[in-house]
């Protein structure tokens, strides 16, 4: 078993496991939005996770990295944490922050970066900007908040492991991606009212069961 | 292979050698005249069609008999379309002659061909050394090329494989079946040539990365996804020597062990589709390419994919996910392609130039390749050079030349003796370089030094008219647009840089703009998950490095000293020069912002004013009356505009 | 988005649906159908989405999600002559977007939209490779290098005149009749 060295600590994790994975297991938090243990190859896009490995040039993302034996590791240098504000600035910078209406309020993964890395909630030094409409409700059972939403793609993912395909997808491109829920008969196929794996996995409430609204 | 398969594999391809030299000598030596006309898409887009048609009309007309041989683009884009006319009987050697429209090419009929005149006024000069015209060698937008890649590009018909034989094609693919792949791989590395893609990795080493990854499947893809605005060597390559090309791609398979190929070509590129789809469909009925290649054991099937309109699709994880049947966003590297890549294969994806360079470092040797470049460079560079700049199109020259020679020496320099401002590499992941570094050596390392980069070869030259503040928003808009919208940094990132540069170039910049456009586009650059993202900042912090003052007068001063930021100017007419009674300027106005003055001289109505520019070409030389300002409460008010009802 | 078909373009949903079976059921067709179909009948309508999904056994959010990622693919029908400006590098510095501007002020829609006759529509495209007769502007087939605003109202009422011949034309044929 390999066994690293991460912000000074000792740790011995399973061979092959990532190195984000490996750090969360043993209690080091990185910022993360888009990782799951689940995925065989994961997507790296929300670009939180950074730390820096001796012997790399420049910061690398954790999840990307399977551990080694003798990896010394640090995830709090000032150029890491430039990038995680940064990056977290930027994600800010299209949320629409309204957190006392929100349903994962305290819950949401959002929060608990903003307190991990001192940023506060409301952007100073970007300008918001939002999408139009503020809210997609052409799924039949639930609502989709595209200024909530981080783009991490998990809840398509969830969708496609536990059904074989997702009903979710990534629609159109750049800055204007969003979720979308294309397709009305392949969504009552799924029975996605009882379901709501999406739902539950969704780290900052963009998707919500309409009936939890009312 | 044996001895006696070498023997058989020579024996099938010297009958097909014999069949192409028969063809052409048939051409060369029929006694009539003949006339090769560039038909490559910058050609048609200049009339080459309609040229063509005359060329054929009129001589059906006379009643004379010429051969008509279509061809692909010889890169003088300045001249089109471009048509060689040789006409033995008249005594000249064969001529160029330039802008060639359909009148032209029915007065060249009546002319040249009937009369024995071949109209000097017309001419570019001869295609060889004589006594009786200039030959265009002693252009240096002709002597000064190296051509390598291109050399038989605007000579040959691109839509006639026999074209290519006859010049030695596939010669070289039929000689590499006869070596074994480690030989083929190591002339590859000992020529140096890096991949004409960008990035310049060492195409031998990716092909011995290919040839030892493990897989029983292994593909070649071609990437024609040519998206810099502003390039387009990779469409010429295509549309005027497709074979060298697909020849580059089969040696490639035979060395790495792969038996599927794919020409990945870019939407915009209809032509380049048909002339490549074309191109396989003749190498298969030669044998050249599908089940047991000229009856030797290597098999290979090429296929073309076209893109579908995905600039992010020219990196390669991109492309394949495209290919695949997905949303074309980069993954993560490692694992990199050549190790798990198409469908999971290990994969060697390689630029069109990269390609095409490969049947003639095999035919001349590593050494010779060598002999060309610089040390770390070899090779030669293709650039289209465009822009403000007086010979535009393709140029071939060897790594190593400076950017001066290549602008001011070989294109002839800045249009309407203007001002150069500055040169953009490297499309919208480059950079633009001022005057004092034009010395600088045109390869990998030099421009990336620099601050801008190869990039797959756009070069934009910018004269003093054009604003660099602009321009970085430009590439900003481009890329903005064209980000996948995987990652987080070039997602939302390069949109908050466009949106500052928008802001500077209508005067709306505050100080702290600069400040956040350099320290953003740093973190984007490391931040970002694949070379679009990590490159995007480079045009504004070239720009930022190299044109300060440029930013600072669009922030402090609300001025763009270019004149081009159409918010930051207005236009009058100096009432001194304007002559009484001229409409020029006002019958063009496409918003009718132009007013007649209680003297009936021209006032411009600000309010309407949209700017083009249109009144400032309109207005007749000898009086060049209309001025542009910055900023735009400079304007002197003379009148008022009379209320429109 | 839902438009009703016309008559032709509902002979060119057969059409498709012929083609589409030619296609064998891989991932890997996708981009190559959706291609077809935009061939075929200018645009993606909703219904051809649905086709591609049950021929390729995948969810239509998927094929949707795909389509919706490439500029290619259009969800609205184009005009009858569809005008593309180009706005690449070389293009821009040659002030293509002025010519972009004045299309759109002629034909009173935006890039991106077509007229209600359907009869125009306007894009902006990403370098034609053309750079070196920049600015560029392609109306249906043709590609017209040295653009300028005045050209603009030129070449709109050429098409205007054409048309006019081409109905004038029929109207003598049916009346010859």
């Amino acid at each position: 078993m390999p066994k690293l060295l991460v912000d000074n600590k000792e740790i011995e994790v399973k061979e092959g496991t990532t190195l984000l994975q490996a750090c969360l297991d043993n209690g080091i938090y990185i910022p993360n939005l888009c990782y799951l243990e689940s995925m065989d190859d994961p997507s790296a896009s929300c670009r939180m996770c950074f730390v820096e490995i001796e012997g790399e040039e420049k910061p690398i993302t954790s999840c990307t990295v399977t551990v080694k034996d003798d990896m010394v590791v640090k995830t709090d240098t000032l150029s890491v944490r430039r990038l995680h504000r940064t990056a977290f600035r930027l994600l800010l910078s299209v949320h629409h922050v309204d957190c006392k209406n929100c349903h994962v309020n305290k819950k949401c993964e959002l929060q608990r970066i903003a307190k991990y890395l001192e940023v506060g909630l409301k952007p100073k030094h970007l300008e918001q900007h939002l999408k139009e409409p503020d809210i997609d409700q052409d799924h039949p059972f639930l609502d989709y908040y595209p200024n909530r939403c981080v783009l991490c793609g998990k809840c398509i993912h969830i969708c496609r492991k536990k059904h074989g395909q997702s009903v979710l997808t990534f629609a159109k491109r750049g800055f204007d991606t969003v979720i979308s829920s294309y397709g009305k008969n392949d969504v009552s196929s799924l029975a996605c009212e009882k379901c709501v794996v999406c739902v539950d996995i969704c780290p900052v409430g963009a998707l919500i069961l309409k009936e939890a609204q009312e | 292979m044996s001895p006696a398969d070498n023997e058989k594999l020579d024996q099938v391809f010297s009958a097909i050698r014999e069949e192409a030299e028969k063809r052409r000598k048939a051409f060369r030596e029929a006694p009539v005249p003949k006339i090769h006309i560039g038909m490559a898409t910058c050609g048609i887009a200049s009339g080459a069609l309609e040229t063509k048609k005359a060329f054929e009309e009129t001589l059906a007309e006379r009643n004379i008999e010429a051969l008509i041989h279509p061809v692909g683009c010889i890169g003088h884009c300045y001249a089109e379309p471009v048509v060689i006319i040789d006409h033995p009987d008249s005594g000249f050697p064969p001529i160029f002659y330039h802008e060639v429209t359909a009148g032209k090419a029915k007065m060249l009929v009546k002319l040249f061909l009937e009369e024995g005149d071949p109209r000097f006024e017309h001419i570019l000069g001869a295609t060889v050394e004589n006594d009786l015209i200039p030959s265009v060698m002693e252009f240096s937008r002709f002597n000064q090329e190296k051509r390598v890649v291109m050399e038989k590009c605007g000579y040959i018909d691109p839509e006639d494989i026999y074209d290519y034989i006859a010049e030695g094609g596939y010669s070289m693919l039929v000689k590499v079946l006869q070596l074994t792949p480690d030989k083929i791989i190591k002339e590859v590395r000992n020529s140096g040539l890096r991949g004409r893609g960008g990035a310049g990795f060492p195409t031998g080493k990716k092909w011995e990365l290919a040839m030892h990854a493990e897989g029983q499947i292994k593909i070649v893809i071609c990437n024609a996804d040519e998206g810099d605005p502003g390039a387009y060597m990779d469409r010429t390559i295509l549309e005027s020597n497709p074979h060298q090309v697909l020849e580059g791609m089969a040696i490639c398979a035979y060395a790495v062990g792969a038996n599927k190929a794919v020409v990945y070509i870019r939407a915009e590129y209809p032509l380049a589709v048909k002339i490549v789809t074309k191109a396989i469909q003749q190498a298969k009925e030669l044998g050249l390419l599908g089940k047991g290649i000229l009856s030797s054991t290597f098999d290979l099937e090429i296929d073309v994919f076209r893109g579908s309109g995905a600039f992010v699709c020219g990196e390669e994880t991109a492309l394949i996910r495209s290919i695949e049947g997905y949303r074309g966003m980069p993954r993560h590297r490692p694992p990199y392609p050549v190790e798990k890549g198409l469908w999971g294969h290990p994969t060697v994806i390689n630029n069109v130039k990269t390609l095409a360079s490969v049947p003639p470092i095999l035919e001349n040797g590593a050494t010779w390749f060598r002999g060309i470049g610089t040390e770390n460079s070899p090779g030669t560079a293709i650039f289209s050079v465009v822009g403000n700049v007086v010979h535009a199109g393709l140029v071939e020259i060897p790594m190593g030349v400076t950017l001066r020679t290549l602008i001011f020496d070989i294109c002839g320099g800045i249009l309407n003796k203007k001002k150069f401002r500055a040169v953009q590499i490297g499309g919208p992941s480059g950079g633009c370089l001022p005057a004092d570094l034009l010395d600088t050596p045109i390869d990998f390392d030099s421009l990336t030094e620099a601050g801008a980069m190869m990039g797959s070869g756009g070069m934009v030259v910018m004269d003093e008219d054009t604003c660099m503040v602009d321009v970085a928003r430009y590439f900003l808009d481009f890329t903005q647009k064209e980000s996948c919208g995987k990652c987080t940094f070039c997602r939302i990132g390069t949109h908050h840089l466009l949106r500052i540069l928008e802001r500077l170039t209508k005067g709306e910049g505050q100080d702290k703009d600069l400040e956040q456009l350099e320290s953003l586009s740093e973190d984007i650059k490391t931040g970002s998950l694949c070379g679009l993202g990590k490159t995007a900042p480079n045009p504004a912090l070239t720009s930022l490095k190299y044109f300060r003052d440029e930013y600072e007068a669009h922030v402090k001063e609300k001025r763009c000293p270019a004149l081009m930021c159409r918010s930051l100017i207005a236009y009058y007419f100096d009432l001194d020069l304007c002559a009484r009674g001229c409409d020029a300027c006002a019958t063009c106005c496409p918003v009718e912002a132009v007013f007649t003055t209680s003297n009936r001289k021209k006032g411009v109505d600000q309010e309407l004013c949209v700017k083009c520019g249109e009144c400032m070409v309109a207005c007749p030389p000898e009086y060049d009356a209309v001025r542009k300002v910055s900023p735009s409460n400079l304007v002197p008010v003379v009148e008022r505009a009379p209320e429109k009802k | 988005m839902n438009q009703e078909l016309t008559t032709e373009e509902q002979a060119a949903l057969k059409n498709i649906a012929a083609k589409l079976s030619t296609f064998e059921r891989q991932r890997g067709n996708l981009i190559p159908v959706l291609q077809m179909i935009q061939e075929e009948i200018a645009y993606l309508p909703p219904e051809t989405l649905k086709m591609v999904a049950e021929h390729l056994g995948i969810f239509e959010c998927e094929v949707y999600g795909v389509a919706t990622f490439y500029n290619q693919f259009r969800f609205r029908p184009p005009g009858k002559h569809p005008i593309k400006v180009c706005l690449g590098t070389a293009c821009h510095v040659r002030a293509g977007d002025i010519i972009l501007e004045n299309f759109e002020r002629k034909l009173e829609i935006s890039e991106g939209e077509t007229t209600p006759d359907r009869e125009f529509s306007i894009e902006r495209v990403a370098c034609v490779g053309c750079c070196a007769m920049a600015p560029v502007a392609i109306i249906g087939e043709t590609v017209h290098g040295q653009m300028a605003p005045s050209k603009v109202e030129g070449l709109l009422m050429r098409i205007e005149i054409e048309k006019e011949m081409e109905e004038r034309e029929k109207q003598k044929n049916e009346s010859g009749r």
